[in-house]
């Protein structure tokens, strides 16, 4: 219970200083912020020789901005248009997962192919962000809980 | 004996006040001739005396909107300003050339209420820089009136350059609805057809762009190709997905040379050859681009308009559906569009994305079409045979 409340506080301390920031640079710059998480990642992935590891790094990213995302998607306030866009950026993460673990009906990706794996994910987040349409504010509570959960 | 001391004092005070009003005038005026371009004497001058161009460089380069991509080092970089920068390298490297070049940027405040100009513009006459200024986007009925208003100012109505070339740099421009486009300005509607309508400004009522590049995401679409094609001879585009990376503008540089031996139908092949081998080596998704010759595409964009622009029409009542979420796909799948012809008139360089479902898809018709409830019905086994 304490720590919902934690939780609580620190979503909405972070929405504060986040919106504000968002209100005042512009709010393109939401999206911008969780590609750089995709992109943090994806280094992570190349500075590391041991695909297991690399592999861990991109499960773990997927782990958590599928998490946040039914985090945000679960709250009443988000719209119908934005659970839309919330469900077709999760599908595209869904594949990326089942690609790089080999299930669903994909095949593997292979040790050797990581790297260019991880640049592919940033790459389709990247290009996702012109057809997936999710409101600023949405956006912005989705990196909130990315930051919460990968703390 | 205070007098002449107060006097002294006032004097001094007012010969102080005097130099600071001065000094605000002086600044002010700097100020004003620091904003200003050249003036317009000088500039008229300039443009009697200039040496006809052979070549003419109109550059769009939308940057009021998300434009933040990384590369395959994780270095992140902002396309409208990296596509600036090849456009300032293009006019420069140019001799013959003028080169018109139009940057629209996000909408800042001064003192949170007073809109600063949204636009900036760069005029270079043979390799060098004539002027630059900024601009307000805000003017005239139409999208491009600010535009229009400076290329109208510059460019030189007796001199007709041999090779006119167009580059368009964003997001996928909307073929209907075409509001939020400019996340300054979301109130404001752009689609396809305001862009046909500033090239016909430019273009007059007989001459054509030779070439027109849209470097964008999905506008290689037989609704966009149509609309645009009165205006352009050859047309670049992408008709799915395009990096932000964009398409390379070095075989722009040095027209004199690139255009020596060649005509521009083989230049244009050249160019799109150029461009996606440069994505090739730096993108993992799906890479596009294709070159449409504006009259031998004729026949089937009759043949595929009526489907295409039905599907357009029960789309655009969708209102509550934003039309950038509605899919994509290869107009060659559509049993609508695959009419003979789809082929003639359009050379596609295509290579499937290096992972994902659709890695395994091997051909592209050049031409993308929307996903309609129809087409999805008809082609219930295609769409679970690709995804299977």
């Amino acid at each position: 219970m304490k720590g919902t409340s934690m939780s609580a506080r620190k979503i909405i301390s972070l929405s504060i200083v986040l919106l504000a920031v968002s209100f005042f640079s512009g709010n393109a710059q939401a999206d911008v912020k969780l590609q750089g998480y995709f992109n943090s990642a994806a280094r992570e992935v190349k500075a590391t020789n041991d695909p297991a590891q690399k592999r861990e790094i991109l499960n773990n990213e997927f782990k958590a901005v599928s998490g946040a995302l039914t985090t945000v998607e679960s709250m009443p306030q988000t719209t119908d248009g934005d659970r839309a866009g919330i469900e077709r950026y999760k599908s595209a993460l869904q594949d990326n997962q089942n690609e790089l673990n080999g299930t669903n009906g994909y095949a593997r990706v292979p040790d050797g192919q990581l790297n260019a794996f991880s640049n592919y994910v940033v790459q389709n987040a990247e290009q996702a962000d012109q057809t997936i349409t999710i409101s600023v504010v949405t956006l912005l509570l989705i990196i909130i809980v990315v930051i919460l959960i990968a703390r | 004996m205070q007098m002449p001391c107060n006097r002294l004092r006032a004097r001094v005070a007012r010969s102080g006040k005097e130099f600071l009003g001065i000094s605000g005038c002086v600044a002010f005026a700097l100020f004003l001739y620091s904003c200003a371009s050249i003036p317009t004497a000088s500039r008229d001058a300039l443009a009697a005396n200039a040496a006809p161009m052979r070549y003419s460089i109109v550059s769009i380069i939308h940057g009021d909107a998300d434009y933040v991509f990384h590369d395959s080092l994780g270095v992140e970089h902002i396309a409208d300003d990296d596509a600036l920068a090849k456009a300032r390298t293009v006019a420069e490297q140019n001799p013959f050339a003028e080169a018109f070049i139009f940057h629209e940027i996000p909408q800042q405040h001064f003192l949170v209420f007073f809109p600063l100009n949204d636009g900036e513009f760069y005029y270079y006459r043979g390799g060098r820089l004539i002027d630059s200024e900024t601009y307000s986007r805000a003017a005239g009925d139409q999208r491009f009136a600010s535009e229009l208003a400076l290329y109208d100012r510059f460019h030189v109505a007796e001199q007709s350059p041999q090779t006119r070339f167009f580059l368009y740099f964003g997001h996928e421009i909307p073929e209907f609805t075409g509001y939020g486009y400019d996340v300054s300005h979301p109130e404001r509607m752009f689609t396809i057809n305001d862009l046909a309508e500033g090239l016909q400004h430019i273009t007059g009522d007989t001459a054509r762009f030779d070439l027109a590049v849209m470097s964008t995401c999905y506008n290689g679409t037989p609704h966009t190709i149509a609309v645009l094609a009165p205006y352009a001879r050859f047309l670049i585009a992408s008709p799915e997905n395009l990096h932000l990376s964009y398409f390379d503008l070095h075989p722009l540089e040095h027209l004199e040379i690139g255009l020596q031996n060649t005509d521009i139908g083989a230049f244009a092949k050249a160019f799109a050859q150029n461009a996606f081998d440069t994505l090739s080596a730096n993108v993992e998704t799906t890479i596009t681009v294709a070159v449409y010759d504006a009259d031998r595409t004729k026949p089937f964009l009759r043949n595929a308009g009526a489907a295409y622009e039905r599907t357009m029409k029960t789309i655009a009542t969708l209102t509550n559906v934003p039309p950038e979420s509605i899919a994509h796909c290869d107009c060659g799948d559509n049993a609508a569009y695959a009419s003979k012809g789809i082929n003639d008139g359009v050379l596609i360089f295509y290579r499937p994305p290096e992972f994902g479902r659709a890695k395994d898809i091997t051909t592209h018709s050049g031409w993308e079409c929307w996903k309609d409830k129809v087409w999805q019905t008809e082609n219930k086994q295609l769409i679970e045979g690709i995804q299977k």
